[in-house]
């Protein structure tokens, strides 16, 4: 058997051991990511069958759970590890060559230190360890968004850091909470113990670590950081902080909601701030004319509807946001790559130099158009079937106020066809002179695009690839008592 | 007064954090910025101290025979506050050369005047 620990450890040894590589040879050090991140995929591709079966709890240190730090590897984590390698890899693949700004060494350590952080976010069980995971995933983003030192991404860096650093602040703060409570720092010894507690100081706990983790999901009032951090950052770095890092904060919120405090009470607020979210971030997207920000703030609205089905609360809820998840993760990455790619062969961010590119640039350009038609939701996309979930799971709650909020959420899903439609109308029926000798390169920075589209498409024909491990996730995320048995033992 | 006594390291690290998000929210200059988000910092790390304080119990280093496990304060939080303090450097430090890059580009460090990308 593999052992989980791996998952963490081995991108870790290699990200430090990245500068020295770069010291021997600075042809050596751009693949290491790439191995770092395939052997992640194949350690997780093997362990997704053990674990459906019967899900891992590794300790560290020799001591049993709630004593030691312990990584729980559920159906939900090994999902999440899934999602993150396979995601890092495609963008690492991509960034080997589209990274050319010294100092490469530290891009790529950064960059498998952001995976990293992410990957142990998801496993780990124990919530100070989530703590210093999350910094090491916010610490590296700043400095990622800031990477290129130009003027736009120092600003962004600057916002994200300031935001991000109070919300990290929040989140510790709820964590000294609970520990005051309980005693323990270990996530199911607390989700045990919750209902002996003071629902107050439970309720202040809460409030703190949602509005932490809520900072880096961008859920509404918390999202001013998103749309400068993304657009400003380079093109890799904006597709792994859309297709990732604001996944780990609605993982963040969902534990926290689902597994620790059972609080079921605040659920329908979630699923209303989800949807104000999407609201805001696809109108704000409507009027954008700079590609990246326009890719940044459909995230927003993504991200939105994601945390809304997340409040629907029934297992076929659940397991539409993680859909949904997948989804967005797979659509917007090939969104943001294939757009870095077009910038970087215009030279300008701006929609209107879009105008004609599809006959020039024809593979990039339809995979962009998969891409978006996917977000939109149409068929034969992944994107249709995570829609069409959200859409009969709110139904089937059977409450007024979620017809509601679904009627809205579909009057986004319109605002958000209006304004992918148009790009992609820009790009094959606008005539323009400016793009005359541009081509389509041949070559590998290709091949993650064009992966990322036929996976959207396999997913979107045949589902049955991933609903086993989504069911398994949805369930782990309802039936706390099970997380707990594992951990503690017993049950 | 016998509330401020029991109290008062609560009160003192929530002062500092509430004083830290007050510069943070209403302070223009970015060093004042960043001098808030340290004090937001120390402020969580004496709650996370006095969470496992023990008013007049000792530190669990069992160096003399008087020194039990019964007389010592819960010394999991200082491991914790060891590793906070450690990541509040790291974000200091990032905080501060991102701010010397942002003063390169702007020459001014006054965030109402920084409107390189709009809101």
């Amino acid at each position: 058997m593999v052992n989980p620990s791996l998952l963490v450890g081995v991108p870790l040894a290699l990200a430090f051991s990245i500068p020295l590589f770069g010291l021997i040879s600075k042809k050596i050090e751009k693949y290491i990511p790439i191995i770092a991140l395939l052997i992640n995929v194949i350690i997780s591709l093997i362990l997704i069958p053990q674990v459906l079966k019967k899900p891992i709890v590794v300790s560290i240190g020799g001591w049993s759970p709630p004593f030691c730090i312990n990584l729980v590897v559920g159906p939900l984590g090994i999902f999440f590890v899934t999602l993150i390698s396979s995601i890092g890899l495609l963008v690492s693949i991509y960034a080997a060559t589209y990274i050319k700004e010294e100092p490469t060494e530290k891009y790529h350590m950064l960059f498998l230190l952001l995976i990293v952080g992410a990957t142990g976010i998801v496993l780990t069980g124990d919530i100070f360890n989530l703590f210093v995971f999350f910094e090491i995933l916010c610490i590296s983003s700043y400095a990622l968004v800031a990477y290129n030192k130009d003027k736009e991404g120092t600003e962004a860096a600057m916002k994200y850091l300031i935001q991000g650093s109070v919300g990290s602040s929040f989140v510790l703060i709820g964590i000294a909470l609970l520990y005051g409570l309980f005693g323990t720092l270990n996530m199911a010894d607390i989700a045990n113990k919750i209902s002996l507690a003071n629902s107050t100081f439970l309720f202040i706990s809460l409030a703190f670590l949602i509005t932490g983790f809520g900072i880096e999901a961008a859920m509404f009032p918390l999202n001013a950081w998103l749309p400068d951090a993304h657009s400003s950052a380079p093109s890799p770095i904006s597709a792994i902080l859309s297709g990732i890092a604001i996944k780990t904060g609605v993982y963040g919120v969902a534990r926290m909601v689902y597994t620790i405090f059972n609080a079921e009470g605040i659920l329908t607020f979630i699923a209303f701030l989800g949807l104000l979210t999407l609201l805001i971030g696809e109108m704000s997207a409507f009027r954008q004319d700079d590609i990246k920000r326009l890719l940044a703030y459909s995230s927003i609205g993504q991200i939105g509807l994601i945390i809304f089905a997340l409040g629907i609360a029934t297992s076929l809820g659940i397991f539409a946001s993680l859909f949904q998840i997948v989804s967005h993760a797979l659509a917007k990455a090939l969104l943001f790559l294939a757009a870095g790619y077009m910038i970087y062969r215009i030279g300008s961010k701006s929609i209107t130099s879009l105008y004609g590119l599809g006959k020039k640039m024809p593979i990039t350009s339809f995979a962009f158009a998969i891409g978006s038609f996917s977000l939109i939701g149409l068929p034969p996309f992944a994107g249709f079937i995570s829609k069409l979930l959200i859409v009969y799971a709110a139904i089937q709650v059977k409450k007024p106020i979620f017809i509601v909020f679904i009627v809205v959420a579909l009057i986004a899903t319109v605002i958000e066809a209006g304004y992918f439609f148009k790009i992609v109308q820009n790009l094959y029926f606008r005539e323009s002179k400016n793009i005359e000798k541009i081509t389509e390169t041949s070559g590998y920075i290709l091949a993650p695009i064009i992966i990322l589209a036929i996976l959207i498409i396999a997913i979107g024909i045949h589902p049955q690839f991933i609903t086993g491990l989504l069911k398994g996730a949805a369930n782990e995320l309802l039936e706390r008592a099970g997380y707990i048995g594992w951990v503690l033992g017993g049950s | 007064m016998s509330l401020i006594y029991n109290w008062m390291y609560y009160i003192a690290s929530g002062g500092l954090i509430l004083i830290g998000l007050y510069i943070v929210l209403v302070k223009t200059n970015l060093i004042k910025i960043v001098i808030g988000l340290d004090f937001i910092d120390t402020g969580v790390n004496i709650l996370l101290i006095c969470i496992g304080y023990i008013r007049g119990k000792t530190a669990p280093i069992f160096s003399k025979p008087e020194i039990t496990s019964t007389n010592v304060v819960d010394p999991v939080p200082q491991a914790l506050v060891l590793t906070a303090i450690v990541i509040g450097v790291a974000i200091l430090a990032l905080a501060l050369s991102i701010g010397i890059k942002v003063y390169q580009h702007n020459q001014t460090l006054n965030v109402n005047k920084i409107k390189g990308l709009k809101w």
